[in-house]
């Protein structure tokens, strides 16, 4: 109960902060504050740059498109500036009292020259963030394809820093962390599997997706409870000038939504669906021994948004995908596997203006994870099912009433419940009813964080981040033999609410930022996380079947400090922006499994787990041109991560699975014409780090009467973790997008993708075949995708 | 269930693959052994010594160790204690026809509710030694087997159950595709299975086959009780067995004998035979 308690104390503290605040700095200094939109569809813009001109001001729009910007007079004119949009100037009006909106106007191309003049702000120089990048919705379609699908957490990965797992895979690794080890965000609510089927898609429809965020970095106060990035996904909000309606066919799947105004103007409301239909295409080509199988998934996502009043909106938004795989034996009928696994979300989010310094954003969010899977063979079956689901109530304040500052606090309560299995169902006259216990937790954070800017040369974003995390009851805590894995027969029993471990954590960050001059500037920053989530994987990758488990007495939180340092330099009238940063990440408490550890419905599943340390260290290079006909990046990585635990590889520090000593991406698009963009990825990476066995022996002996000759299997030895290299990674895309039709009412373009043009073999796995008739091994590597065209329609009307 | 989920993920995307050249380190030597003993069947008491082997080199098999002395020791249990003061059986090694590094007493009967302990000295002096125990061996309460006819196959099942009593129960089963009463070796069946009473304990304990067999197929089923240790080293060689595949990690068995890796299993054995019919 004490921290309830808190969470009401602090609900209680913050109002009375903001009603005090109201009072004292209201009409203090001119103020002037609003909303920057998109002027086809009122959809707010994240990150627009406000700059004043006269008072040398510079703010951007937070997560909600609000924005405040404090003036030295009343006579000065605000330009404001977001990519892929006309630069509007706005003359301030001293008797507007009222919040102001800013509608811009996306870019044109005219019919004798081509300009695409995209976003000309210096805010990568003058902000004290970094290690932050955006891609937009917008620039995600632009972006080449595989199979004819968009995906975000493909995208990131050609942002340095970020690494694929591999081949086509959506999983990505920041910075030396693991996969876990990223807080992934759709609308606020925590998606714990952000992939479908089986990790090559991601749960992202990309109609449905406004901006992507990702922070790798100098992490802001507000976010926490993983080590290595916040992923933070939001979804369009729906077009409140007109219902629209959207969507694309692409090989593998379509995409379909419908938006459109509430009440003209203030309201919207946005539906998109997709399904794949692989299981359709596939079949005719599936050999009839495993005719059985069927593989889909879907996902919808809703939104909607309600302006109540001047200072009050209301939003909603929901996510709910699946991922179903049947299987039915043709031999043998009366068997049949339903395996399906997906995530559910739902935020409700309340935006309260107080008065232009204060802004306040409340979210309740719900979200769930889960897993079942259904086995039956005649009138007999059972089911396994398994999930993480928690419920979130955060409050988080932007004051800006202190002048040359920007505040930021809240707090942030989730109340995590974690169900590792229940097992149900009968065979023959035995009824099966298992159930590993449950686990809840509370985790409470709440924050303080200051952008100031102390002089014209130096701003200092100062922030405190305090977490407390309360395993508790009801749980009845079973001992095991570490040498049998039974149970002793002790059970120490928890009753609800009480606590079984308690881990109150402070994290400071801080970042500073030293303008050299207008066009470049030096950074530096430091972040210390801690993480209470872990998720049970032996494989390095995240599949469906894992499990998210919590800190608990024997598993502590895991802990991460990053020091980061930068030169920013921008070119070219701030057209070109290029920045090095360099980062050092020492992990403790890092978790991994034993060699051949049991995790699925392992009601002892510490005692598989081992304990140790890591470090990253690299060095980012990023030249990103925002604007003009051609525009794109190139980034590259040097890097190195490692591992170093007791239990592992005789105690001897390892390269991390993913470390990738180099890595290398270059993007760009380029505005053939009216009518056609080219878009060309290339991407290069060390191969992985792979173990391979380095000896084997024969065991399970059998004597082969018929044959004669001895039967036996041969078991791979291992000495060294991750000592060997793949390969190296490389593949260039090319793409080409096709406006074939586009008038008011109607647009329509196809995109023409080649994925890995020059058809390279890149290593998805390796392994061992001994040839016992030659009497040698052989090594092969698997490879997934060759050079692969596709073909995607869209349209909207 | 990795492995279905790359079954299904192959089956989606068509994966090729390509032999390359790769150089592994050579492996740190080590001694292995396989030793079985039961109540039942004189050819699956044997004790297989051999060693790891470098990955790449060419002979698979044949570097089992002869020379080597191999007792096992009758015990007894006293109270808490178990005292290995009982006969000793000295196993020796076949013909190299068969294999090298193969010993066999031809005399030996394992003893339900009885501990044995292995002692192997290695011609270089090394010492192996291991324990194990024969129990309760489980009693097969009934046997059904069935044939359906679908297009031109006849697929035959077949469900067995047996009682699993309140204690801490570990079975491994084997499944042999014919009647042939001199089988030499576990490996010399088709299919195995270890598993526990952790999800059903005290109740009967049922079994079903889900490959289908064709009708006049001849079955042997090896039910055996194994100790808990025996179990943890045959579940994690399960694993071992099955690894691969993009996403295998490293499997370490887990060996309950001391100077090697491996196993001393003494199984507790209940065989059925029958015919598809």
């Amino acid at each position: 109960m004490r921290l309830y308690k808190v969470v009401l104390n602090i609900f209680i503290v913050g109002l009375f902060v903001t009603q005090s605040t109201t009072i004292a700095f209201a009409q203090s200094k001119f103020e002037i504050a609003g909303y920057v939109k998109d002027a086809t569809n009122g959809e707010t813009l994240i990150g627009a740059t406000i700059r004043a001109i006269s008072s040398k001001r510079v703010t951007q729009t937070n997560t909600y498109g609000y924005f405040s910007i404090a003036l030295n007079s009343n006579e000065d004119s605000l330009a404001v500036s977001y990519i892929g949009f006309q630069t509007t100037y706005y003359k301030i009006n001293t008797n507007k009292k009222s919040n102001i909106a800013i509608e811009l106007k996306p870019l044109q191309i005219s019919s004798k020259e081509i300009v695409i003049t995209g976003e000309k702000s210096n805010k990568q120089i003058t902000s004290t963030t970094m290690s932050i990048a955006e891609i937009s919705g917008e620039k995600l379609k632009n972006l080449p394809v595989i199979l004819g699908e968009q995906d975000v957490l493909k995208a990131i990965t050609l942002l340095p820093g970020i690494k694929s797992g591999g081949e086509a895979g959506t999983g990505f690794y920041v910075r030396g962390g693991g996969p876990d080890q990223n807080l992934i965000l759709m609308d606020e609510a925590v998606v714990y599997n952000p992939s479908h089927l089986f990790g090559f898609l991601s749960v992202f429809n990309s109609d449905a997706v406004k901006n992507i965020e990702i922070i790798k970095g100098g992490m802001p106060a507000n976010y926490g409870g993983r080590l290595s990035s916040i992923l933070n996904v939001t979804m369009r909000e729906g077009n409140n000038q007109k219902t629209q309606f959207s969507g694309g066919v692409g090989l593998i799947s379509s995409r379909f939504t419908v938006e459109g105004p509430i009440l003209k103007g203030k309201s919207s409301y946005l539906i998109s669906g997709r399904r794949t239909y692989i299981d359709v295409i596939a079949k005719p080509f599936v050999p009839e021994n495993v005719k059985g199988n069927s593989y889909y998934f879907y996902d919808l996502n809703v939104k909607t948004n309600l302006v109540l009043d001047e200072k009050n909106r209301l939003f909603f938004s929901g996510y709910f995908g699946r991922d179903v795989l049947n299987f039915q034996s043709p031999r043998n009928k009366d068997v049949f596997f339903n395996f399906g696994w997906g995530n559910n979300t739902a935020t409700l989010r309340w935006n309260h203006l107080f008065n232009k310094q204060l802004f306040l954003n409340t979210s309740l969010i719900y979200n769930r994870y889960d897993l079942f899977n259904d086995f039956t063979f005649g009138n007999n079956g059972f089911n396994v099912k398994s999930g993480v689901e928690d419920i979130n109530l955060k409050m988080d304040f932007n004051w800006f009433g202190l002048n040359n500052h920007s505040i930021k606090f809240g707090y942030n309560y989730t109340f995590h419940k974690f169900q590792p299995g229940i097992l149900s169902g009968s065979i023959g006259t035995t009824n099966l009813s298992q159930a590993i216990n449950p686990q809840y937790a509370h985790e409470f954070a709440a924050y303080l964080a200051d952008e100031w800017k102390i002089s014209q040369r130096i701003a200092l974003n100062l922030g405190l981040r305090a977490v407390a995390f309360n395993l508790v009851g009801p749980y009845d805590q079973k001992a095991y033999d570490p040498d049998t894995g039974l149970p002793t027969g002790q059970v120490k029993t928890y009753q609800s609410s009480e606590s079984i471990a308690f881990y109150p954590v402070l994290e400071p960050r801080a970042s500073i930022n030293y303008l050299i001059n207008e066009v470049s500037s030096v950074k530096a920053s430091f972040t210390q996380t801690y993480q209470f989530l872990h998720l049970a994987t032996t494989s390095g990758a995240q599949f469906p079947i894992d499990l998210w488990v919590p800190s608990s007495k024997k598993i502590k939180p895991q802990l991460a400090y990053q020091y980061a340092i930068g030169y920013y330099r921008n070119f070219l009238n701030d057209v070109v922006e290029t920045s090095i940063e360099a980062y050092y990440k020492p992990m403790f408490n890092q978790i991994e499994f034993k060699p051949g550890a049991q995790l699925f419905f392992n009601q002892n599943l510490e005692n598989e787990m081992v304990f140790g340390n890591g470090l990253s260290y690299g060095v980012e290079f990023l030249v990103r041109k925002n604007s003009g006909r051609l525009n794109g990046w190139v980034g590259y990585t040097w890097s190195r991560s490692t591992r170093q635990f007791d239990q592992l590889n005789q105690g001897q520090v390892y390269f991390y699975r993913y470390d990738r000593t180099h890595d290398m991406s270059l993007t760009l698009s380029y505005q053939l014409n009216k009518k056609w963009t080219a878009n060309f990825v290339f991407v290069f990476g060390t191969g992985n780090a792979v173990t391979l066995p380095s000896g084997r022996y024969a065991y399970r002996f059998g004597y082969n009467i018929t044959e004669n000759k001895p039967e036996l299997v041969f078991i791979d030895v291992y000495d060294k973790i991750n000592s060997y290299r793949l390969p190296a990674y490389h593949r260039a895309d090319v793409s080409f997008t096709y406006i074939r039709k586009k008038t008011e009412k109607w647009e329509s373009s196809w995109n023409f993708s080649i994925y890995n043009v020059y058809n390279r073999a890149n290593p998805y796995f390796v392994y061992f075949f001994p040839d016992v008739e030659l009497g040698e091994v052989k090594a092969y590597m698997v490879y997934l995708f060759p050079i692969l065209p596709s073909v995607q329609w869209n349209f909207k009307f | 269930m990795r492995a279905f989920i790359l079954f299904v993920s192959c089956l989606i995307f068509a994966s090729c693959e390509k032999e390359i050249a790769i150089e592994v380190d050579k492996v740190t030597e080590q001694y292995v052994v396989e030793a079985s003993i039961n109540q039942l069947f004189p050819n699956l008491n044997y004790v297989y010594i051999t060693k790891t082997i470098d990955y790449f080199k060419p002979e698979f098999s044949l570097n089992g160790l002869k020379d080597a002395q191999v007792n096992i020791t009758e015990g007894v249990i006293v109270g808490d204690d178990t005292l290995f003061n009982g006969t000793v059986h000295q196993f020796i090694p076949v013909t190299d026809s068969i294999l090298p590094g193969i010993y066999i007493n031809p005399f030996f009967q394992g003893k339900l509710n009885t501990p044995y302990l292995l002692n192997i000295e290695l011609k270089d002096g090394s010492k192996i030694s291991g324990s194990t125990f024969i129990g309760k061996a489980p009693v097969i309460d009934s046997l059904v087997y069935w044939y359906t006819l679908q297009d031109k196959d006849t697929n035959g099942y077949f469900w067995m159950e047996w009682k699993d009593g309140p204690e801490q129960n570990n079975y491994r089963m084997a499944v042999y595709d014919g009647f042939d009463s001199l089988l030499l070796g576990w490996g010399a069946a088709q299919r195995f299975y270890t598993f526990d009473d952790q999800l059903i304990n005290n109740t009967s304990r049922p079994f079903r086959s889900f490959r289908p067999y064709d009708y006049g197929d001849t079955i042997s089923i090896y039910l055996s009780s194994i100790g808990r240790k025996e179990f943890l080293f045959w579940q994690s060689f399960s694993t071992a067995v099955n690894n691969n595949g993009p996403f295998a990690s490293p499997v370490a068995v887990k060996s309950n004998i001391k100077g090697a890796i491996g196993s001393f299993t003494g199984y507790a054995i209940t065989q059925k035979k029958f015919i598809i019919k």
